[in-house]
């Protein structure tokens, strides 16, 4: 773990153990970025919303990030969707560039980067609330932690969560490939 | 048993050891729900394209230098063209309120007495709304407004009970008397013939709500207004208002595990007020006036314009509300800006106000809407 110190350093080096807000960071960061990641589709994007969210976080609930896994993840997933809702006039940005746990040939990573640009752009039309749920489940989270982060009650989420995928499915079907 | 709902038969693929055993035994048994979860697999499989992605490896402590630069305020240069990133912030929890005769009469009676009573004809309709306005609210407001009302606690769950009696308020005294107590039925048909207006449901129900659990009937509740010496010029006079009868459809979900109820359909005459010796404009000024009506509700209702034809509609801080058409009727869209939860509220031609509301978003209260509008 790299802590800048010394003469010209832009802050104090780092003490021994991370302030808890630091250890928040650390510990949901990459969670934060990959959902970001899901609905933008660019690395360098998605680290710009996770920046964001981090900030806000920090302004929002500053030395005290206990109750906060949940809203950095829906601020991630809202503030990604906007983007892209933002974006979506503007240009095409469907290359995603982090790396990967393997190197797919050429074709497949084809495949794969139109399949993804396909289903975020559908992702993209869907009601805020239908593309949290997805991009929170389908990034890993729990039935319970996806509650927990939206508010509402662990036996709704398998309903939402099935109309989401209806809904995503149907948006595919209607509107011309890409 | 009954077939497992929708929302277990997608926890059971992700999470099957969540699902009862007793759920899964007749989910692996029952050639129905083995249909169903098959067409579920084939959505599964296409959304599982969310998933498919390469997995980012960001560099953590890199990504915390650049975040302790920007908390110190000493953010890096940002690359131009660039455009800035603005945080969308969840939309804080709200609960959906569950439906209740005090809920729709407390609005009701609280429009009732903000729009106040008109003209000086002698026992003349003064407030008889045939279209509908909304009011940013706050919970502030709307406790101010049970306060004036004496409605606020201590009443049954889930319906208003019949009120009854004199009760003395900040500004007078209000006596509420109705025909009889309110009831559920258990066919849409019965509550209409009881409250004795037509009842109409959509046929066509959003994905996840259910068949309709129960019909509320409540007969009209008329609550009749006497100020007193603190109400200055108007102590003496009274206003007769009148909510009901009304018919409440309420929805459960698809999925029993849910336990809410997941959509209301609420039908009922409008709410009248009527007086003998006062107006509007007297009313208005008056309640307007009093210090415990918030400045800003106030203002709110002087927006609205000519308050003798106008319901005001109570919108919560944090919803968004606009002007729809429910079948060529002016109506009023509020939504939970999250996306949760939203209702419609719109008055017909034929003088009954209707109210869809639940678990659903704008889109598909407004297609419930339509069926009945």
């Amino acid at each position: 773990m790299h802590a800048p110190s010394g003469e010209g350093a832009p802050w104090p080096a780092r003490e021994s153990s991370p302030t808890p807000f630091e250890h928040f960071f650390r510990e949901h960061y990459a969670a934060v970025v990959r959902l970001a990641a899901s609905v933008v589709g660019d690395s360098h994007a998605a680290q710009d919303v996770a920046q964001e969210v981090f900030l806000a976080a920090h302004r929002r609930f500053g030395g005290r990030p206990d109750a906060a896994a949940g809203w950095v993840r829906v601020a991630s997933v809202h503030t990604a969707l906007n983007m892209v809702r933002g974006q979506r006039r503007r240009h095409r940005r469907h290359l995603l560039v982090g790396a990967a746990p393997h190197a797919p040939s050429p074709e497949e990573a084809v495949i794969d980067r139109e399949a993804h640009a396909e289903v975020r752009r559908a992702l993209a039309a869907l009601p805020t609330r239908s593309a949290t749920v997805l991009v929170l489940r389908y990034g890993g989270e729990s039935y319970h932690d996806i509650a927990v982060a939206i508010g509402v009650d662990v036996g709704q989420v398998g309903t939402m969560l099935r109309r989401a995928e209806s809904a995503l499915c149907k948006e595919m079907e209607r509107a011309p490939r890409t | 048993m009954r077939h497992a709902p929708d929302g277990t038969l997608r926890r059971l693929e992700d999470e099957p050891l969540a699902v009862p055993d007793a759920v899964a035994d007749h989910v692996a048994g029952c050639r129905r729900c083995g249909e169903r979860r098959r067409r579920l697999d084939a959505d599964t499989a296409m959304a599982s394209r969310l998933a498919s992605g390469p997995r980012l490896v960001p560099d953590i402590d890199a990504a915390w230098e650049r975040l302790r630069r920007a908390i110190d305020g000493r953010p890096e240069d940002a690359p131009a063209g660039s455009p800035p990133v603005a945080v969308v912030v969840p939309g804080r929890t709200r609960r959906v309120v569950r439906w209740s005769w005090r809920t729709g009469v407390l609005a009701g009676a609280g429009a009732l007495v903000l729009a106040g009573a008109g003209t000086a004809a002698a026992l003349s309709n003064v407030f008889a709304p045939d279209r509908v306005a909304p009011v940013a609210v706050t919970p502030g407001d709307l406790g101010t407004v049970a306060q004036l009302m004496d409605v606020d606690g201590g009443h049954v769950p889930g319906g208003f009970p019949t009120p009854d009696g004199s009760r003395t308020v900040p500004f007078g005294t209000i006596t509420w008397s109705s025909t009889s107590a309110a009831r559920t039925y258990d066919s849409a048909a019965a509550a209409s013939a009881a409250a004795g207006i037509p009842v109409r449901l959509a046929s066509h129900l959003p994905p996840g709500v259910g068949a309709p659990t129960g019909f509320l009937v409540q007969p009209r509740v008329s609550a009749t207004v006497t100020f007193g010496a603190g109400a200055g010029d108007l102590a003496g006079r009274s206003v007769v208002l009148g909510v009901g009868p009304g018919v409440l459809a309420e929805y459960g979900a698809t999925d029993q595990g849910a336990g809410l109820p997941t959509l209301g359909v609420l039908t009922m005459a409008r709410p009248t007020a009527s007086s003998a010796d006062t107006t509007l404009a007297r009313i208005e000024a008056f309640l307007l006036s009093r210090p415990d009506v918030p400045p800003q509700l106030a203002e709110e209702v002087r927006l609205l314009g000519d308050l003798r034809t106008v319901l005001p509609v109570p919108t919560p801080t944090g919803t968004e509300a606009r002007s729809v058409s429910v079948g060529g009727d002016q109506g009023v869209l509020v939504a939970d800006a999250s996306g949760a939860a939203s209702g419609v509220i719109w008055e017909d031609r034929g003088g009954l106000l209707h109210v869809v509301a639940g678990i659903v978003d704008a889109q598909e209260v407004l297609g419930v809407a339509d069926q009945i509008g």
